[in-house]
């Protein structure tokens, strides 16, 4: 069971910190309204399981186009103008930590909104499970095999894009070089477009699927936006392939390291959860500031070095 | 409650208010408007004040006065309160002894956490340290209301009114203290910016590279304007305690402590302390309004007004880095004291 819990809690997270890697690398900037967008999911995922009464799967494709179209906005109205000005780095990502108050404020006023419409049907939105509208597998939770198919699903999906389509091509080559990219005939709006789309789609995803497992609440964006910095930061936050080993790591070792912790000291230390990832980021940052994929890239690095050492 | 009296209220909550932000947005902008250190943690320095006074003042008391020494802190806080104020009434010299400590200790901490919260990613680019920071925010939050001997967990704690002996008059005198430490604050941050340190952090907010090679030590500066900072910040959650008289440690949200300031700062204007400074009254009076007209508000609005107010924050939040970026008084090349310009370009005048 607690197996179960890890891999479940590794899978949300890594869709979160692929969406994160995604943005961040090719928008140069940490998006910090990533934790919000699983926020509305979430809510996606309550409006129609709860009041619509219908099957809650179906919220996944749905939060995934609604919290993809929320990013896109945020890219279209926002990002794009102040990227055109020429702003500074530190002035978008202000503009991503203003957006998560915003998403955040909206989420709150819906909530408080469904609390009064739904009174006489006894909803309560605050905070919510629907692990009873699940179903198993031999005896397997049905959303542990769903999530696990989707992340492997999304990997192979995102592996083939960037290495065999010249979208995927034209994409690294942005990441490579934006202003290049561009003379080189690549659409680089399209591939900035793409890179706000398909992380707000991810987010909203994991949103919407964690209600199935997790308690969920409108408070969850800020918890899971640490794990996600400390995931995407332990992969070396320059790639996707990084964010993926990055998040899944720091979800399990959230899990596993809380029920551990909780057996061995007591089970108050569940409350400072959060310190994990915490101290992860921490200590990434202080011995291995570039990561496992800046690790990987010193080992080529050195291997390249030696073999043409061995030629001379 | 006569009108006048109201009014009265107001203006004392609008001048104690005001006094806690102008601390803190102008020791943001010590460390973002002029050192360019994006410090979103600013959450931190904040409530590290007020635990400290929460935790530290009250226990102090009780050992000052030696009193309750077979009591709970936390669990007959208002019992050991209430002890403590009736010995305060007639004691000046102890409520004055116990503020200062409660400062020191307070700055202190503010400092050691400065230093903690920042080491790990000072080298870094700003957006590891802006992730750090956050992530420092959320963690002293998560010790504050779960850790109960500190100041109560979710519970909360009250703080010993310090100027008890002043009668009735206290709630002015203590306005009036914090008024002086927000000028104090004012001028210490005036004066730094103006010395040669202060060229120096600006220097390294324009071009790191080129103050490197000038043969400064940036992460030792880095860490000293956090650690500077963030001590000056911890003074203002010292204030918001002992002006409401408890700690709350679930009360110390990201939105009230990190990113009000933040919007004060850029509505006033970075790197311009004056601009901080109308920025932190105009965005203060701005709130203090809202909470007059709540209640007519909240009868048409189907919703709680702390969301719109949050709304509108995140709103200007984006409406002023678009539109104006560097806010209403923006920044001025300061003089560096002790060169006369006109003496300078009148003599290079006369040689040609």
């Amino acid at each position: 069971m607690y197996i179960i819990d890890a891999i479940m809690y590794a899978n949300l997270l890594t869709m979160m910190t692929i969406g994160f890697t995604l943005t961040y690398i090719i928008a140069k900037i940490p998006n910090f309204a990533h934790g919000t967008f699983a926020v509305i999911g979430i809510y996606v995922t309550y409006t129609v399981s709860e009041i619509w009464g219908l099957n809650p799967y179906l919220s996944i494709p749905l939060s995934f186009f609604v919290v993809g179209g929320v990013a896109l906005t945020q890219y279209f109205f926002i990002i794009r103008p102040l990227i055109k000005m020429k702003a500074t780095r530190i002035s978008l990502t202000i503009t991503t930590i203003a957006m998560e108050i915003i998403i955040f404020a909206v989420v709150n006023v819906y909530i408080e909104y469904i609390r009064k419409v739904y009174a006489a049907q006894g909803l309560y939105p605050v905070a919510f499970l629907l692990k009873r509208k699940d179903f198993t597998i031999f005896n397997l939770p049905g959303v542990f095999i769903v999530s696990s198919i989707l992340i492997i699903t999304i990997t192979t999906l995102l592996y083939l894009m960037l290495t065999k389509t010249k979208f995927g091509i034209a994409m690294r080559a942005t990441v490579e070089d934006s202003e290049l990219a561009s003379v080189m005939g690549v659409d680089v709006n399209k591939v900035n477009a793409f890179a706000w789309f398909l992380p707000g789609g991810l987010a909203g995803m994991a949103g919407s699927i964690m209600p199935l497992w997790f308690q969920a609440h409108s408070q969850v964006g800020s918890y899971i936006i640490i794990s996600t910095f400390a995931g995407s930061i332990l992969g070396g936050i320059s790639s996707i392939y990084g964010a993926i080993i990055g998040g899944f790591i720091v979800g399990l070792s959230e899990t596993l390291g809380v029920i551990f912790l909780s057996d061995t000291i007591g089970s108050w230390i569940t409350a400072y959860r959060l310190l994990i990832p915490l101290t992860i980021l921490a200590v990434t940052l202080l011995i291995l500031p570039k990561g496992f994929t800046g690790l990987i890239e010193d080992y080529m690095d050195k291997r390249i070095l030696s073999k043409l050492g061995e030629r001379k | 409650m006569n009108s006048l009296e109201l009014i009265t209220l107001g203006l004392l909550g609008l001048i104690a208010y005001s006094s806690i932000y102008i601390i803190a947005s102008v020791s943001l902008n010590f460390q973002f408007g002029y050192a360019g250190i994006p410090n979103f943690g600013l959450l931190f320095s904040i409530a590290a004040g007020a635990y400290t006074t929460g935790a530290l003042t009250g226990r102090l008391a009780m050992w000052y006065y030696g009193i309750g020494n077979d009591l709970d802190y936390i669990m007959d806080n208002t019992k050991i309160i209430t002890m403590l104020n009736s010995k305060l009434s007639n004691d000046p010299l102890g409520g004055i002894f116990l503020l200062l400590i409660t400062i020191l200790v307070a700055m202190l901490v503010g400092a050691i956490l400065g230093f903690i919260a920042s080491f790990p990613a000072i080298r870094l680019r700003e957006d590891y340290l802006l992730m750090m920071l956050i992530a420092m925010g959320e963690a002293v939050r998560i010790i504050g209301t779960n850790y109960t001997p500190l100041v109560g967990g979710t519970l909360w704690v009250n703080v010993p009114n310090l100027f008890a002996w002043t009668g009735l008059y206290s709630p002015y005198v203590i306005v009036i203290m914090m008024v002086i430490t927000a000028i104090l604050v004012f001028f210490f941050i005036q004066v730094i910016v103006s010395s040669p340190f202060g060229r120096l952090i600006r220097a390294m907010r324009e071009e790191e590279t080129a103050t490197v090679f000038l043969g400064k030590n940036v992460v030792k500066v880095k860490i000293i304007v956090m650690m500077v900072g963030s001590s000056l910040a911890s003074l203002s959650g010292v204030l918001f305690s002992l002006y409401t008289g408890s700690v709350i440690a679930s009360g110390f949200t990201r939105v009230d402590w990190t990113f009000w300031p933040w919007l004060m700062l850029l509505i006033g204007g970075k790197g311009n302390n004056i601009g901080a400074l109308i920025g932190a009254i105009s965005v203060v009076s701005a709130r203090r309004l809202v909470i007059f007209i709540k209640h007519d508000f909240e009868a048409i609005f189907p919703f709680s007004v702390v969301w719109l107010e949050q709304i509108l924050l995140g709103l200007a939040l984006i409406f002023f880095i678009i539109f104006r970026p560097q806010g209403l008084l923006p920044e001025k090349p300061t003089k560096p004291r002790g060169i006369n310009y006109k003496d300078i370009a009148s003599n290079i005048l006369k040689k040609k």
